[in-house]
């Protein structure tokens, strides 16, 4: 699997078209056109939606013309071209797919739990650290941002209901 | 030289010890987030930010500000012992920082580049000193369709001068508007494009956009990447430092042309990174010593280093004086004033003086500290460099996703981040310029409505933005600026081969 950057590049900007059209689609709801009192709520929204249309279109054309001209020259600039292969894929996603599992846990049970369980996946299978030495640093992690969010910045952080049963709100 | 009286009220205002603390705090914690790569300044100000609401306002500015001076020296130590920058505007420093610690000079090369910097940060609260006052009475004859043309201006420099596509300098840009137009429009009170989702009524936070663009996007390519330190041991010897110190004076005339470069790029919206690029290009071209820049040269630190700091300080001058920042980070700070309750432009000279000059005389304290401060800490950092990054990387995360979740108390805006993520990964790797987005975010609010209360007062004809000779005048700048691409297009379709002397254009990653 290889994903070439012109491909990439065309791809991002039909997703930055799409989002154009969404947001002038969403400007319509709110009228674009000049009523009473000036310009409707949706007036500089639909502009701003058409402007990114425009610039999407001007991405996709210049993706393309550049593409055009790698193919005449072969061998070109072949190292720089790729936007993405299997291998690096595989090392984000197993950097990320935790980040979003830490966060719905998160969601669910609170983040002091969320980020002690990543922290300590994150070192005991990613870095290979020791079980007791992950364990270890997840605690202090959490100690340390309990301490500098509850107490001495009173910003309190989601507790969730595990952390609530022991009567920590 | 009524300003004089002023700046010495506020160094009675930033000279506290409670405010020197402050100073010490926000230098350090920059340090570190400038050190570490995946946190940048613009990140580790909107993750500060949170934590401010209940400070005082001067206070709190004090904060960011010292935390901003430290994320611009921290960048440079990686880039010198590790090849690494630390901060996109310190890319250019390791061309010449490098080299030169790996012939054994580390110390040198990192006294001169601290003492660049630290010149190049007083040359621009200098000039914030002399013009702020001056720009801000200038400012208060602003209308509405001034202030939109000014927006205007700054928003057609980006496309005119980000020296990468401009269509993707647009379109970063206008999805930037679009982002902050999402939530309960300010004239009206309807619900703009939130369709039906309760979760976006509030709008979307441009500090849940910084943490993800910057943040996890910045980790998501350093992972990617897989970065390993393999630096260059860093002893720092007091006689070294002093025999560097010494040998500034001789570098006098790139010191000179390097600040004016970085004041011009920071006052218009270039930004540091633009400014640093520049200046090492000019450097390269205009020194006697130029052919010898990429192998360990000294001038080739000190051009992009007092040409990224000066670029850094006076990004703060438009945003203090007009409103419109010149830089993300300048960005993120204009908008935590706006949620301390200030209204950052020219009225916040007169109604606020204590604040105005408080911070400007903080910025000559701030940066003395950072120099000896970022000094006396280029042992322990190098030292937390060599931590691998499977275990700063996921740290720098969980710093992060706390952050997004202070910013409102909403797991929602957490997963927002984690999709601003994605999309800051992506453009990132495609060149897409990250720093407009965020500037549009910010000015989104109030350049819309700059826009609609100069419609109204013309009943909506557009003459009003040509109606007098100011508003013309800005408004035809911003549109030869727009122009610019296009123009340049033609001269190199005329030119058959583009010189190849400049340096890699620095597409936009702005600090």
């Amino acid at each position: 699997m290889d994903i070439s950057r012109s491909t990439m590049d065309i791809a991002a900007a039909c997703a930055t078209a799409a989002v154009g059209a969404v947001v002038c689609y969403g400007a319509t709801l709110n009228g674009i056109a000049w009523g009473d009192s000036g310009p409707e709520p949706g007036y500089f929204p639909f502009y701003v939606g058409g402007l990114i249309i425009l610039g999407s279109a001007g991405t996709i054309v210049q993706a393309w013309r550049r593409r055009a001209a790698g193919h005449d020259r072969p061998g070109a600039d072949a190292g720089a071209d790729s936007f993405l292969d299997g291998e690096r894929l595989r090392t984000i996603l197993a950097f990320f797919l935790p980040i979003v599992a830490m966060v719905a846990v998160s969601a669910w049970l609170g983040l002091y739990v969320g980020m002690a369980l990543y922290i300590f996946y994150a070192l005991r299978i990613a870095a290979g650290f020791r079980t007791l030495t992950a364990a270890l640093a997840a605690l202090a992690v959490v100690a340390v941002n309990f301490v500098i969010f509850e107490k001495l910045f009173m910003v309190p952080l989601l507790k969730g209901p595990i952390l609530e049963a022991f009567g920590i709100y | 030289m009524g300003n004089f009286g002023q700046l010495m009220d506020g160094f009675a205002v930033a000279l506290t010890a409670h405010h020197l603390m402050i100073m010490v705090v926000g230098v350090l914690l920059g340090l570190v987030v400038g050190v570490l790569p995946g946190l940048g300044a613009p990140n580790g100000v909107s993750l500060l930010l949170p934590l401010t609401f209940t400070m005082d306002p001067i206070s709190a500015i004090i904060l960011l500000t010292s935390m901003y001076w430290g994320a611009l020296f921290g960048g440079s130590t990686t880039s010198i012992l590790f090849n690494i920058p630390g901060e996109p505007s310190s890319v250019a420093t390791t061309f010449d920082g490098y080299p030169l610690a790996k012939q054994g000079q580390a110390a040198r090369a990192l006294t001169l580049a601290f003492t660049s910097a630290g010149i190049g940060a007083l040359t621009g609260v200098l000039v914030i000193t002399l013009l702020s006052g001056w720009v801000a009475n200038f400012a208060l004859r602003f209308g509405a369709a001034e202030y939109f043309a000014v927006y205007f201006m700054a928003f057609a420099s980006f496309i005119g001068m980000s020296g990468g596509s401009p269509f993707k300098t647009l379109v970063s840009m206008m999805l930037g508007f679009a982002a902050a137009t999402v939530g309960i429009d300010t004239i009206s009170g309807e619900s703009r494009l939130t369709f039906e989702f309760d979760e976006l009524i509030g709008g979307i936070s441009f500090l849940i956009a910084v943490i993800g663009l910057f943040g996890l996007g910045e980790l998501l390519l350093t992972m990617e990447e897989g970065l390993k330190f393999e630096g260059v041991k860093a002893k720092l010897d007091i006689r070294v430092i002093a025999r560097t110190v010494a040998e500034m004076p001789r570098y006098w005339a790139t010191l000179i042309r390097s600040a004016l470069i970085g004041c011009w790029m920071g006052i218009t919206p270039g930004g540091p990174t633009a400014a640093s690029f520049m200046s090492y290009a000019l450097g390269r071209r205009f020194s006697r010593r130029g052919r010898f820049f990429g192998k360990g040269e000294p001038e080739g630190i000190v051009a992009p280093e007092t040409a990224d700091h000066s670029a850094g300080s006076c990004a703060l001058l438009p945003m203090l004086a007009l409103g419109i920042p010149g830089s993300a980070t300048a960005a993120v700070m204009m908008g935590g004033l706006m949620i301390w309750g200030l209204s950052p432009g020219p009225m916040l000279f007169s109604t606020r003086p204590d604040f105005v000059w408080g911070l400007i005389a903080s910025m000559y304290m701030g940066n003395l500290i950072a120099v000896v401060l970022v000094l006396a800490t280029v042992p322990l950092f190098a030292f937390i460099l060599r931590a691998p990054f499977t275990v700063v990387g996921p740290l720098i995360t969980v710093v992060c996703v706390i952050g997004a979740y202070t910013v409102a108390n909403h797991m929602f805006d957490v997963w927002l981040a984690l999709g601003f993520g994605i999309v800051g990964y992506v453009f990132k790797k495609l060149d897409y310029p990250l720093a407009p987005f965020v500037l549009a975010m910010v000015l989104g609010d109030k350049a819309e409505d700059a826009f609609r209360q100069a419609m109204l007062t013309s009943d909506g004809s557009p003459a009003i933005f040509f109606s007098n000779g100011l508003v013309a005048t800005m408004m035809g700048l911003g549109l030869l600026l727009l122009c610019l691409p296009a123009i340049s297009l033609l001269l190199k379709g005329r030119a058959a081969t583009p010189k190849d002397g400049a340096a890699p254009a620095p597409e936009g990653r702005s600090a």
